[in-house]
């Protein structure tokens, strides 16, 4: 009789456990509904992008300068890829639970966990299922992009392929949510609820809540949504990025313990409070991450070209105190416009908030409110301005640099572009959903190749 | 309560034993002390009425649920929960794995995760009478097929030991012979099954050591005439018996 030992789980090859999550994904109903729902969903996103663009293309061709404002991740890729947003955020739980939940109630959970892989790998193998639907599920958006290029319009392939990239992170999220909301639950419907009421609630928090000061921003930057931003605006966020994977791995972790059947509840509980704190710990790590990367064509997140080399050679720290309530749309200008710039541009930028004196009517009594400091070195100056042509000026000066001179030719020229995305609607709302169809019915056609194990000794 | 007893002549150790496994359900004594063991190429049968414990034995034993005393033995040493799934295999009762992959997909994850050759599951596809419906989609088995999947599953794992769980429902008298026969041909080969079995004819038909259980306790234990020498029934049949000891 054979040692136990024998069959452990490093006998077994995961090319079986992973083809076997793909099929459990794509044999289900849930992939295909939404993949024929994101038709018309990003089709019609597309044609209204297009059609938008077109009319500011329109009196962009007559004035260059209008023109420089035009750029298609703005124009076409957001507002096309919001609509696969929607459907991540509303559908994709339901794709993504069938490769647990499904095995949960057949009872062939009970099964798989006997197979010689560890809980981890049976976790991963169907976040890898997932991440494949993900795929499956972003063809009618990547089909948007050629056909934009098909219309002649222009892709530049950093930018989009980090918000693409945004997006995968983004699905493998709510991926990664899904399964384990199917862990802990009994029944796939349960799940879906569990599922949705976070990605929901999350989506409701980010548009409720964002904007306003203190500790209702901060649970505003918990939202799932906010992961998707940096990507939207252009750029690569370290510190983002490596959040967002802290919290998959987090959940992939917690849907590990939950997996086994057998172990109580409170058991599980305990198990998971280690995972939790790790996994706040490794949140609070990546938050202090302050690498990001402008890769949009237009820099619209940098300062021009030699005004960033300039910054980056200044060795000193520059202090920013900003006379300015958090909710005031002029702090929001100078984040944008300045700070955020400045941070990603100069070895070391403090910004701080300093807290206005109210008044008896509840109104800002401060004199210097609309002021910000810059202190470099033993010299600060102080501006009211939001403009970067005002304050780069006034932080040579300080740094007692002198102004770089422009280079000629490095403006964004921007790709202004009429045309009609009238024969796109053809493909969205006939071509795609009918090849749609076809490649279900070749996966749901009864198999053919049992043959194979038919010449077996009977 | 008794215990069952081991058999007896033995001079090597039991590959398989199981001493005072005991769980809870809250309040409620699952299964109470439980003592047995098996050795290789013996079929026992675990028989009781419903809700005796068989099924929370035979899945306490596996480590699927986890145990709140007793120990598992292998080969004398303890196996701890962890690590049963490598000597242990368990069939689960009411399983319709997988129902929307054809048989033959299930079949061959279940061979490609063990790497069984071509051969062996031709042979295993062939024991258990699966070919004719290799191509249609496990949701569309009947009961019986889908009885005879599972066993072909369990067959397809290299473990020394198969725990089934009712491995008979779904089957016709001619059908449950021929899976006797697939049993016995395996155990023939070394391979120990443990059977929770509630249709006493099947028991009796396939079972080499039988051991009875009822409220989570072993009320008899060995074989059918061991066990008509513990009801004092010297010609009963295993119904006599079973309901003389339950």
């Amino acid at each position: 009789m054979r040692s136990p030992k024998t069959y452990g789980w490093r006998a077994a090859p995961l090319w079986p456990l992973l083809a076997k999550e793909l099929r459990e994904i794509t044999n289900g109903r849930a992939l295909w509904t939404m993949l024929l729902l994101l038709c018309p969903l990003v089709g019609y996103s597309f044609f209204q992008a297009v059609s938008l663009y077109g009319e500011a293309s329109t009196a962009a061709l007559q004035s260059p300068v209008l023109a420089n404002s035009l750029s298609p991740l703005d124009g076409i890729l957001v507002p096309t890829l919001g609509s696969f947003y929607v459907a991540v955020t509303l559908l994709f739980p339901f794709v993504a639970i069938r490769a647990l939940g499904q095995e949960k109630e057949t009872g062939a959970l009970r099964l798989l966990v006997q197979l010689p892989y560890r809980p981890s790998t049976l976790v991963s193998a169907k976040l890898a299922a997932v991440l494949g639907a993900w795929s499956l599920a972003s063809i009618p958006a990547l089909s948007a992009l050629i056909l934009w290029r098909i219309l002649g319009g222009h892709v530049a392939a950093v930018e989009t392929a980090n918000l693409l990239f945004g997006h995968m992170v983004y699905g493998l999220l709510v991926g990664a949510l899904a399964l384990f909301s199917a862990s802990i639950a009994d029944s796939a419907s349960t799940a879906a609820i569990i599922a949705l009421a976070v990605t929901i609630g999350s989506w409701v928090l980010d548009f409720t809540v964002a904007g306003n000061p203190g500790l209702l921003s901060w649970i505003a930057q918990l939202s799932l949504t906010q992961t998707l931003r940096p990507f939207e605006q252009g750029l690569l966020s370290g510190g983002r990025v490596l959040g967002a994977a802290c919290v998959i791995f987090g959940l992939i972790a917690l849907t590990t313990v939950w997996l086994p059947p057998g172990v109580p509840p409170l058991g599980k509980l305990r198990r998971s409070l280690p995972w939790v704190l790790i996994v706040a710990l490794m949140l609070g790590a990546a938050a202090q991450v302050r690498l990001t990367f402008d890769v949009t064509e237009d820099r619209r997140n940098s300062f021009p070209a030699v005004d960033q080399k300039l910054l980056a050679t200044l060795p000193l720290p520059l202090l920013v105190t900003v006379h300015l309530a958090p909710e005031d749309p002029r702090y929001a200008d100078l984040q944008r416009n300045v700070l955020a710039k400045l941070e990603r541009a100069m070895p070391t930028v403090s910004v701080a908030l300093a807290r206005p004196r109210q008044g008896f009517s509840g109104g800002s009594s401060d004199e210097a409110y609309g002021e910000v400091e810059y202190v470099y070195g033993n010299r600060s100056d102080i501006s009211r301005s939001t403009s970067p042509r005002e304050i780069l000026p006034l932080l040579y000066a300080l740094a007692g640099v002198s102004l770089p001179a422009p280079t000629p030719g490095s403006e964004y020229s921007g790709y202004p572009l009429v045309a009609s995305a009238d024969a796109a609607l053809f493909w969205f709302f006939g071509g795609l959903p009918l090849l749609i169809v076809l490649c279900w019915w070749w996966i749901r056609r009864p198999p053919s190749n049992s043959l194979a194990y038919k010449g077996g000794t009977s | 309560m008794l215990s069952a007893q081991l058999p007896s002549g033995e001079n090597s150790v039991p590959p398989l034993r199981v001493i005072d496994l005991t769980k809870w359900y809250g309040e409620d004594r699952a299964i109470d002390g439980v003592t047995f063991s098996a050795s290789a190429g013996e079929v026992v049968g675990i028989i009781g009425p419903n809700g005796a414990g068989k099924t929370t034995l035979l899945e306490t034993l596996v480590g699927l649920l986890p145990a709140d005393a007793g120990d598992v033995l292998w080969h004398g040493e303890p196996l701890p929960a962890s690590e049963r799934r490598n000597a242990l295999f368990y069939l689960p009762d009411g399983v319709r794995p997988y129902r929307d992959d054809a048989t033959f997909q299930v079949v061959s994850f279940f061979a490609d995760v063990y790497r069984r050759s071509a051969a062996e599951i031709a042979d295993t596809i062939a024991s258990v009478g699966l070919r004719l419906v290799l191509h249609k989609r496990v949701h569309a088995l009947s009961k019986g097929y889908n009885r005879r999947l599972l066993l072909a599953l369990a067959l397809l794992a290299p473990h020394p030991v198969l725990l089934m769980d009712e491995p008979f429902d779904g089957f016709d008298l001619r059908q449950t012979r021929e899976v006797v026969d697939v049993l016995r041909n395996q155990a023939a080969q070394g391979r120990t099954f443990i059977l929770a079995v509630h249709q006493l004819v099947d028991a009796e038909r396939v079972c080499d050591r039988l051991i009875l259980l009822a409220a989570g306790q072993v009320r008899g234990s060995g074989t059918l005439d061991e066990l008509r020498t513990q009801a004092s029934l010297p010609a009963g049949s295993l119904e006599d018996i079973f309901l003389a000891l339950t």
